[in-house]
């Protein structure tokens, strides 16, 4: 290197503790030079967007300092960091979607430069994307444009504030393939024109295209900080995903039974409308466990919520137990011997009602009465059932679940599952956020109703989970299965490396 | 033996569960209205009355009389239903005033030609809850906010009403008011302890009744108790959101329909056409429902105490030429102390959050 390049970013040191007590970082630094495209790259959860939160200004590290072109910085707001030249995209835009583009862009100035006028921003914008060879039109409504032109306007709108640092957590996860194509046009342009991007991804491909350098992060610590050319997708594979001890939990071998559910080309559209499963078709047995790997956020959750009949599908079957299910509503299903464990707690569970009326939710058939009264004493009984058998740890059964601890309202929704002797399990991230003890535990009951016949199917972006708990393993990316066998069939780095797009 | 000892474990255990809970209410509720009266004594204070003397007033004459306390607690006893409802199952519904108007409008037309009382409330009902659910189908399938929705409608039914008042059903001999509720097909009183008490007491109080047991002992309440506290674990557990919000607009409509056709049917026997006989009622609702923490048990008491600041206000004027307002105010203090506790939660754990931050 003979040119001494200026550094354009530092962050040093930087912690950072969440009020409720998550550890999102530890001991971080990154260093971003002038003009380089600086990629971001690690797991969910591995502290990402947190950490650029913190450059942007938006929240403020619990311990570490901040230097931009040399100089210490301390931001108290976004707009503190926006007057330093630092704009950010985030996965969710921040554009009103009822204005135009031009009156977003004047929106936008009103937290810095109050004197702009409509007609003003309007010359520096068609000016600015003459120079950077990109448009949007500035007199469509937000809402009516695609997701890809949406995200330009945020673009033009961090630039037109003179942005010299740009941060885009995640762009492409919203993109098609054209429209990423179309953004690293972009990108690679505004490197030209010398602004610094940092570029927040976990897809490997993502990262040996564009970026120049990259930093890896991984459950809040720094792994590494490496000049892109030098690495192989398969290093950065094992940098992101590493090498942990697992915990071990003794498995009999699998006695697998008769097909219970079968996914015949399926294809489901996320909340925005774009196809988020795309083509999955799947069989599972009973006595086995089948575990979906993937990086959050390439339909898993779709998948799992059309299978369970709460998301409507575009096309293609599922059957259950030999049963076309597929027109259904989600209570047949329920009542058909399938059982749904969502990843969110938020979404099993009512926290502001009890414990016997939160186990009452999937079995409500059983405790009504012909005239549709509920049978409290029955339900009550039912939660009783469900305390007993997975040992949940609660004030008493009239409070709110809110007041239970993640590990036992975890255990709320798979044991009011488990007493209604379902066939089949679907669970998403079961062990989510949950201390190593919840953990085991929940791993150890899943064990178990695999030894008795039942068929789980397993979504976790842990691959750890994944893993030790697999007698199956798929992986989806993209909406699509793109490697499915059994679990010998994969290393850690294989599966980082079909996670992040890469065939292997 | 086995069963009763669980029993009575299960039994003890839900009191312990529920009686914290139920203490907290208690204690909130007092607090609140002690507050209010403070913040009114205040104000009687700062205006050159006696407090003591005002609220010795207030409360004296308001309870003086039990019929007309619960007469007149009964129609806002039921708007505060038609709050409530729909509330729990998480929509806003401030539409109670329009949905009492087309109960007593209905209730009227339809017991003046059948002369049958029973048949004139369940037009009543009727017609509210057709008013409740064309708010809610509006809401869920035209994305139409429904608290917009009930502002308009409840002046498209006022101007209508006052329409058909003046130019339709009015009362030849009494032209300031429509044709009144057929002697025979009027509710009357019963005796009790306490006196003669109107039948529409009653009638109300067992409505409240049947909406606390729907709410809590039935799969529709329950399912609409879900949907309003987490409309995704509504979908999770295969019910669905919309049509708890249906369900939850008809029913409240209803019960306010129901609170116009009492009180036309079994308390004042005709609308006059300044419509003061109605205006006003469901909104007193909305403070009554809060009040009574959207509690269909808890309603049937904030009612009456509502029922008693509003005749102790107007004898406040009366015999102490205090202004006719402080009634209203009493109520608005009171209703915003409700809400203190919730604010100093919500202080609270700002301010450990920012304690946290600072470490
Ligand atoms: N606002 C928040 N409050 C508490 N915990 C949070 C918050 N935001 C993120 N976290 C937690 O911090 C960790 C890092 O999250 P994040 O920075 O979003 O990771 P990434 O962007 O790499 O997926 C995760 O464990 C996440 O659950
Ligand atoms: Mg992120």
């Amino acid at each position: 290197m003979s040119e001494e390049k200026r550094r354009a970013v530092e962050m040093l040191n930087i912690s950072k503790i969440y009020p409720d007590g998550v550890v999102a970082l530890r001991d971080v630094n990154l260093t971003v030079y002038e003009g380089e495209i600086h990629g971001l790259l690690g797991e969910n959860g591995a502290g990402k967007t947190t950490l650029m939160r913190i450059l942007y200004g938006e929240i403020k590290p619990t311990k570490g300092k901040i230097r931009l072109f040399g100089r210490k910085v301390s931001f108290h707001g976004p707009w503190d960091a926006i007057r330093h030249g630092i704009g950010m995209v985030y996965q969710h835009f921040t554009l009103v979607p009822t204005f135009t583009v031009l009156e977003n862009l004047h929106l936008s100035f009103t937290s810095v430069e109050k004197k702009m006028s409509e007609s003003m921003i309007r010359r520096n914008a068609e000016k600015l994307m003459k120079e950077i060879g990109f448009e949007v039109p500035l007199d469509a409504i937000v809402e009516d444009l695609p997701i890809g032109v949406q995200q330009r306007a945020e673009i033009l709108k961090i630039l037109l504030r003179k942005a010299k640092i740009l941060i885009l957590d995640e762009p492409t996860s919203v993109l098609t393939p054209i429209e990423t194509r179309e953004l690293f046009k972009t990108l690679k342009k505004l490197k030209e024109k010398g602004i610094t991007i940092i570029f927040i991804t976990h897809k490997l491909r993502e990262v040996k295209e564009i970026t120049d350098r990259v930093t890896v992060l991984r459950k809040g610590r720094l792994v590494g900080t490496v000049e892109t050319a030098n690495v192989s997708e398969i290093d950065l594979a094992r940098m992101m995903v590493g090498r942990e001890v697992f915990l071990k939990i003794s498995k009999k071998p699998a006695k697998v039974g008769r097909k219970v559910l079968e996914t015949v080309n399926l294809w489901v559209k996320d909340d925005r409308g774009l196809d988020a499963v795309r083509g999955v078709s799947l069989d599972l047995y009973e006595g086995e466990i089948l575990g979906i790997a993937g990086v959050q956020g390439n339909g898993q959750k779709e998948l799992v919520e059309a299978i369970a009949g709460i998301r409507p599908i575009i096309k293609g079957r599922i059957i259950v137990d030999n049963v076309d299910v597929t027109n259904k509503s989600t209570v047949e299903r329920y009542r058909l011997g399938l059982a749904y464990v969502p990843d969110s707690r938020l979404v099993g569970l009512v926290f502001d009602m009890s414990l016997v009326e939160n186990t009452t939710l999937t079995n409500l058939h059983k405790v009504l009465t012909k005239t549709k009264r509920i049978l409290w004493d029955k339900a009550s009984e039912i939660a009783v059932k469900v305390v007993k058998e997975l040992d949940i740890i609660a004030p008493s059964l009239g409070a709110p679940v809110k007041y239970l601890s993640g590990g036992n309202q975890q255990k709320v929704m798979v044991g009011r599952e488990i007493v209604r002797e379902p066939k089949i399990f679907i669970v998403a991230e079961p062990t989510h956020g949950l201390d190593v003890g919840a953990t085991e535990f929940i791993r150890k009951t899943l064990i178990s109703l695999r030894d008795k016949d039942k068929a789980i199917l397993l979504v976790s972006t842990d691959l750890d989970e994944i893993m030790q708990l697999s007698d199956r393993i798929a992986v989806m990316y993209e909406g699509k299965i793109v490697a499915i066998g059994k679990a010998e069939e994969f290393s850690v780095e294989r599966l980082g490396l079909l996670m992040g797009g890469v065939k292997a | 033996m086995m069963s009763l000892a669980h029993f009575l474990m299960k039994f003890r255990e839900r009191i312990r569960a529920r009686y914290e809970e139920y203490l907290v209410i208690t204690i909130e509720t007092l607090a609140s209205a002690i507050i209010g009266f403070s913040i009114g004594a205040l104000v009687l204070y700062i205006l050159g009355f006696n407090p003591a003397k005002i609220y010795f007033i207030l409360f004296s004459k308001g309870l003086s009389n039990p019929n007309y306390l619960l007469s007149k607690s009964t129609p806002i006893m039921l708007t505060g239903l038609a709050f409530a409802i729909p509330m729990l199952a998480g929509v806003f519904n401030i539409g109670g005033e329009g949905q009492l108007y087309i109960g007593a409008l209905i209730s009227l037309i339809v017991v003046t030609s059948t002369h049958n009382p029973a048949l004139g409330i369940l037009a009543g009902m009727v017609a509210g809850a057709a008013l409740g659910t064309f708010k809610a189908v509006l809401k869920v399938y035209r994305g139409v906010n429904e608290v917009i929705a009930a502002i308009m409608l409840n002046w498209v039914m006022y101007f209508l009403i006052l329409y058909l008042l003046t130019e339709k059903l009015y009362n030849p001999q009494i032209p300031h008011e429509s044709i009144p509720v057929p002697e025979d097909a009027r509710l009357g009183k019963i005796p009790t302890p306490i006196g003669d008490i109107r039948l529409i007491f009653f009638i109300a109080v067992i409505a409240s009744l049947i909406i606390y047991y729907i709410l809590y002992y039935t799969n529709i309440g329950y399912m609409l108790r879900v949907a309003g506290l987490s409309p995704k674990t509504a979908k999770y557990a295969g019910f669905n959101p919309n049509l708890a919000i249906i369900y939850s607009m008809a029913l409240g409509g209803a019960m306010a329909g129901l609170g116009g056709s009492l009180l036309l049917i079994g308390y004042v026997y005709s609308i006059d056409t300044t419509m003061s006989t109605l205006f006003g009622l469901g909104f007193t609702g909305i403070g009554v429902a809060l009040l009574g923490r959207n509690n269909p048990i808890g309603i049937i008491f904030s009612a009456i105490f509502f029922s008693m600041l509003i005749i102790g206000g107007e004898m406040i004027e009366l015999l102490a030429g205090a202004p006719p307002e402080l009634a209203d105010v009493l109520t608005g203090v009171i209703v915003i102390a409700l809400a203190l506790p919730y604010m100093y939660r919500m202080l609270i754990s700002y301010m450990r959050i920012r304690r946290l931050i600072k470490k």
